[in-house]
């Protein structure tokens, strides 16, 4: 009974957060690519614009796909090893300005960036020059940019994660002789592989999505990443002529996010398994 | 000079950043192919928006291979005119950028491009309204490629003969919605903020205006006409073609449903651009494209007229090459052509208008539609009109008063522009 | 006595007996020398070749102080923090710092270079053709080293030579049915290639005439013209057309006496100008507090929806006979994998009156986003399926870390799950995700997309096309910043600094509460 209760509201749930998403269904099968059609199933539904991204030379999908899930994986991969160490240092050790420290991590995120793209010429002019290939129009020079986000709300989440870990284990494994390096790695990574996993695929969904910096860096058409490549389709006038193009790439856009959810769910719920077998 | 030292100070943190160890974007094994990046010299960069890109590439590499230089055309997605004057300002911009006309004026005012010499020859093969686009204060600073305007597009099998005024137009579309045959009057985006450029050519034929005129011809900046008699009278008309009024005229019809709706046969009458057509065709009848009709007694009803040009960079590293491209290559007739091409606006150049026309007769009749239309204002003031404008067109479309709206966005304009 | 963490660090300052060498450690040591050599190898010549001496100091000390902290046994904190910290402060706390100073210029649209890009801009823009002068056809050449312009005259095909000192006739040239000179006597002419490789001295030469200067325009034609606008020193004003226009360094225009002044002008320190500004505006001002009080109510009910919302569901699923929670994850997870603007322009048409999905489907007829309640009930639902998914998955991964022995014991004294959930299960997912919320009440606080790629701040009362129904503080100054007059970035910047203040201050308020909670837990 109370799973069933349990079912019904997570489907509720589910339905609310699938319904705009069967709307973007429908633009991707319309033929005139349109989300104006007030009927779910249009007329002459079929896969066309999905045919037509693949096949598009002005466009290409699969390059921006590849690109994406590459600078993805390895950015987010990068930053989430960065954040770990921070959020180690922050939940285990006490030193002065942590406090300071933690706050300002915090304080950091909430200053309106809008002159970032300023700073960022600014500072990768000079790269640019005296180091291309860290320069503007390289997928590395994107990826440094990325790491300046490492440390974060991530961060926090990670911290708040190991201040529940017990410090009995790491207290007990430097008496066997362990040093800093050999707990963090042996003792802890481990015991937080749950979070790591979900600040992974955080991490992964906010580099999938960035737009801004990937604008004004990637200028080359083979060298884009998807959420520019695809503002591209819609920019100006072109909003109609390439909706239905648009909608499908909105969709198979979510495959390397759900591919990776499925990767890490096991991770994820390690904790819920382990219980189960217990209980 | 401190900026530049601030740059390198940041970047000589950031260089030292693998010493961390056990970063795995350690720079030191990442090879990388631009790493022998050409010199300044004997290298051209283009930037241009996603849907000029391909159609450039090969007369850029022609262009490249004629004069032993390598050249590259850059793709930039989005926020083209604030990008162009952040990068050229920090030394990383292009020497040659690709936009619109009405950025002149801003461009200008921040030292971004050159005036471009065209001889009275080139100037002679260009049609008269996209060589007065370019020019701004006297200069011309542009090469125009591509000139495109709003018309009346309309489904012939719904409505055969072109409406002589607004009034039949209106007439004809609630003929046609009380019969069942379409469920909108008109479809043109008017949306919840307003959309001044479709608007516009009716806004004219009610009397409106936006600013008066320097002796020159030029909109004058300083004398801003929105909260002027004949603007209040225009926004009245607009008011009566709304949704308190004929109904032609709708908040819930925006840039996004416009096309498509008529495309599906939802309405008859259609005030859009050459960008629609790709979809109007796909809807399968028969079409025509008109000028917009005026109001009965009314004023011409003058369509904005924008002109897509090549921009000399004032802070490019190769101004000599840029120039030579642009006034002495890209003004010539297969290039118009291979962009219209790759995305069909009527060209700028008499001559390839005139083959284009040949195939196509939709560009020659946008192009008629424009032939006495208005430039966009390219002043920088102009940027403050839009928004206040658009509010106060929504807001009588909603059935608002025409004389506050058009007060209360005088007010607006005027205090940004005093700033 | 075992050594406690924290003691250990702290006693770091006081010599430690050493410890046994062992390999792990040499072989760590080796690898952080040998990956500072390279960095060093990789990124110093550059910085050499092209004299930046102070880049080059910087690199060098920052080399040694990381090289140091790696190799000693002390500053254990600091191994940790550095690798994340170096890029934050390059990539975020740089650009912040330049907002702050910029809110001291007067930088943006007209004022983005220094006076002498503006001078550079003026003279070049004034150049104009002189009346009545041939539009040469060029073709460049060397005499000796020099490089000389051939000008061919298209209406009489005479040919002349230009160089610094001026024009000469130049005969005996021979000229091809192009217009461009094949050879000529005691010149060298260049080819495309060559002349395009020297461009930099090309746009550099001037041949004085007596009407003004001929200048190249491009490889192949040249063009004399006249400067209507030239700098003078001595006035430290543009003499010419209109003028004198004299430099005013407190808004950083060339002036006139009748009040007007030249389009480009450059970056000057405006001191206070800007926060005055924000103060003293109307706009700003009088709507304030009704905005304010909207944008708190925004964000507020954002992070309690999505967090409410996500937990529930998070919730729900944590239970060991849960079925096919992998299928309903993905369904949970899909609105944080799409692209954030796409599905924003998605919801807004739904919304629409006469063609969106979800009049449609209740039967209505409300203009959603035309009507300030319902476009606010509106953009709080869009941001509630935009950012529940977020919290649905940091609650499962802190699920995760709530021992189930404690919930279950907390059942055996017989608490009802209600209860347990108040009193074991909620308390300890507040200590992970108390930072959580703040940061997300802040992001929210400030989130300019899900405002303006939906409702763009509308509805607009036709009255005040300035403060909209739904406007936030950042879309509302942003567009007084942005959207008029074209891009006033010292303006934003002093707005930033406001904005960033008001929600500093209400999340350090916040934060400090976040004390308690981690003292009592750890």
């Amino acid at each position: 009974m109370k799973l069933a209760l349990r079912h019904a509201f997570v489907l509720a749930v589910c339905a609310f957060a699938i319904f705009p998403i069967l709307f973007v269904v429908s633009a991707a099968i319309n033929p005139l690519g349109t989300l104006a059609s007030t009927e779910l199933l249009p007329t002459g539904a079929g896969l066309a614009n999905f045919g037509e991204l693949m096949t598009s030379d002005v466009y290409p999908f699969g390059r921006w796909f590849f690109n994406s899930v590459f600078i993805a994986l390895l950015s987010s991969f990068a930053s989430l090893l960065l954040s770990m160490f921070a959020a180690y240092a922050f939940s285990r050790m006490r030193f002065a300005g942590r406090r300071v420290g933690l706050l300002a991590l915090l304080l950091i995120q909430m200053f309106p960036q809008f002159l970032a793209i300023v700073t960022i010429f600014m500072i990768f002019t000079r790269v640019t020059e005296l180091y291309p290939a860290f320069g503007f129009d390289t997928v590395w020079g994107l990826m440094l940019l990325y790491l300046g986000g490492a440390l974060g709300v991530n961060t926090w989440l990670m911290k708040g994660f190991l201040d529940t870990v017990p410090k009995e284990l790491d207290e007990a494994a430097t008496v066997d002789g362990a040093t800093h390096a050999q707990v963090f790695w042996k003792v802890i990574m481990p015991l937080v592989t749950p979070i790591l996993a979900v600040t992974a695929l955080l991490a992964f969904i906010t580099t999938m999505s960035e737009f801004l910096m990937a604008n004004v860096f990637l200028r080359d058409p083979e060298s884009k990443t998807l959420a520019v490549g695809m503002y591209g389709m819609i920019a100006g006038d072109r909003r109609n002529e390439n909706f239905g193009m648009f909608a499908a790439a909105t969709l198979l856009t979510a495959i390397p996010t759900v591919s990776v959810f499925l990767w890490l769910q096991k991770y994820i719920v390690s904790g819920l398994t382990s219980g189960a077998v217990k209980g | 000079m401190s900026k530049r030292a601030l740059g390198v100070a940041a970047l000589a943190t950031l260089a030292l950043t693998a010493c961390g160890g056990s970063d795995p974007a350690a720079p030191s094994a990442a090879p990388s192919e631009s790493a022998s990046a050409a010199p300044a010299s004997g290298n051209l960069v283009i930037w241009a928006d996603p849907n000029r890109v391909k159609a450039l590439t090969p007369f850029a590499d022609q262009f490249g291979t004629e004069n032993g230089v390598t050249v590259e055309v850059k793709e930039i997605s989005k926020d083209n005119q604030q990008t162009f004057l952040t990068a050229s300002q920090q030394g990383s911009g292009p020497d040659v950028m690709v936009g619109a006309h009405d950025w002149i004026g801003n461009l200008v005012q921040n030292g971004a491009i050159e005036p471009v010499n065209l001889t009275e020859e080139q100037k002679a093969a260009f049609s008269d309204i996209a060589i007065k686009a370019v020019t701004f204060d006297g200069q011309i600073y542009g090469a125009p490629y591509a000139v495109e305007n709003i018309a009346l597009i309309r489904n012939t099998d719904l409505a055969p003969d072109a409406p002589a005024t607004i009034e039949d137009m209106v007439a004809t579309g609630k003929k046609l919605k009380d019969d069942g045959k379409v469920q909108e009057i008109l479809c043109l985006p008017v949306a919840q903020k307003g959309d001044a450029f479709h608007v516009y050519p009716l806004f004219a034929a009610g009397g409106g205006k936006l600013f008066g005129s320097t002796p020159a011809g030029d909109p004058d900046p300083k004398q801003v006409l929105v909260g002027s008699e004949g603007s209040v009278k225009a926004f009245g008309k607009l008011r009566e073609l709304g949704e308190k009024g004929d109904g032609a005229l709708k908040t819930s019809i925006t840039n996004e449903n416009y096309i498509p709706s008529f495309a599906g046969k939802k309405c008859a009458f259609l005030i859009s651009g050459p960008w629609a057509m790709t979809d109007v065709k796909k809807g399968g009848f028969g079409y025509d494209i008109t000028p917009v009709p005026s109001f009965e007694g009314g004023e011409p009803a003058t369509p904005f007229v924008g002109v897509q040009s090549f921009f000399v960079a004032a802070k490019g590293q190769n101004k000599t090459l840029a120039q030579e491209f642009v006034t002495n290559y890209v003004t010539n007739k297969d290039v118009a052509k291979a962009l219209y091409d790759a995305d069909p606006r009527p060209p700028a150049l008499t001559a390839a208008l005139e083959e284009v026309k040949a195939a196509d007769a939709d560009a020659g009749k946008f192009m008629d539609a424009g032939k006495d239309g208005m430039p966009m204002p390219a002043i920088p003031e102009m940027q403050a009109v839009w928004e206040p404008f658009g509010i106060a067109e929504a807001g009588v479309v909603k059935g608002g008063d025409p004389a506050k709206a058009a007060a209360a966005a005088q007010k607006t304009i005027d205090g940004s522009l005093k700033n | 006595m075992p050594p406690d963490v924290r003691e250990t660090v702290e006693a770091s300052q006081a010599p430690r007996p050493r410890r046994n060498i062992t390999t792990a450690f040499v072989v760590s040591r080796i690898a952080v020398l040998a990956v500072a050599a390279a960095i060093l190898l990789y990124a110093a010549p550059p910085l050499v070749a092209t004299g930046s001496w102070i880049g080059l100091a910087v690199l060098l000390g920052a080399t040694a102080v990381i090289g140091y902290l790696y190799l000693t046994r002390r500053y254990v904190p600091a191994k940790y923090l550095v690798p994340g910290t170096v890029f934050l402060i390059a990539f975020q706390v740089f650009p912040v710092l330049y907002t702050v100073t910029t809110a001291f210029t007067n930088f943006g649209d007209g004022h983005r270079g220094d006076k002498a890009a503006a001078i550079t801009a003026i003279e070049r823009g004034s150049v104009r053709q002189a009346p009545g002068s041939p539009e040469y056809q060029l073709t460049t050449a060397l005499r000796g080293g020099e490089l000389v312009f051939l000008l061919v005259d298209p209406a009489t095909k005479q040919v002349r030579l230009g160089d610094a000192g001026g024009l000469s006739p130049l005969p005996g040239a021979e000229v091809g049915v192009t217009g461009k000179v094949l050879r000529a006597p005691g010149v060298t002419v260049l080819t495309a290639p060559q002349a395009a490789a020297r461009g930099e001295e090309i746009a550099a030469l001037t041949v004085p005439t007596d009407g003004g200067a001929v200048k190249a325009n491009g490889l192949s034609r040249a063009v004399e013209g006249r400067a209507a606008l030239v700098y003078d020193a001595g006035c430290d004003c543009m003499r010419g057309e209109g003028g004198p226009w004299r430099a005013d360094g407190s808004q950083g225009y060339f002036v006139n006496a009748a009040g007007e002044h030249l389009a480009q002008g450059w970056q000057v320190n405006v001191g206070l100008a800007n926060f005055a500004r924000v103060l003293t505006n109307p706009t700003i001002s009088g709507y304030f507090l009704g905005v304010f009080g909207w944008n708190a109510v925004f964000a507020l009910a954002s992070v309690a929806g999505t967090f409410g919302l996500g937990m529930a569901v998070a919730l729900a699923l944590h239970h060991p006979r849960m079925r096919g929670t992998k299928a309903y994850r993905i369904a949970l997870i899909l609105p944080y994998a799409m692209p954030s603007f796409a599905m924003l322009l998605v919801w807004r048409d739904m919304f629409n009156r006469d063609f969106g999905l979800v009049n449609q489907m209740l039967g209505l007829n409300v203009d959603w986003l035309g009507e300030v309640t319902t476009a606010r009930l509106a953009v709080v639902l869009v941001n509630l399926w935009l950012g529940f998914p977020y919290m649905f998955l940091v609650t499962t991964g802190a699920l995760q870390a709530i021992p189930r022995e404690l919930t279950e014991a907390a059942a055996i004294d017989g608490a009802t799950p209600w209860k347990a959930f108040r009193r074991v299960t909620l308390p300890l997912l507040l200590v992970a995700l108390t930072p959580l919320l703040i940061s997300s009440f802040a992001y929210n606080f400030n989130n300019f997309n899900a405002i303006q790629l939906t409702t763009e701040g509308g509805p607009f009362p036709p009255e005040n096309p300035q403060v909209g129904g739904t406007d936030l503080l950042i879309t509302y100054t942003f567009r007084l910043a942005f959207g008029t007059g074209g891009a006033q970035f010292g303006f934003a910047a002093a707005i930033s600094v406001f904005i960033f203040a008001i929600v500093a201050i209400v999340s350090a308020v916040a934060f400090r509460r976040t004390r308690k909670q981690e003292e009592v837990y750890a």
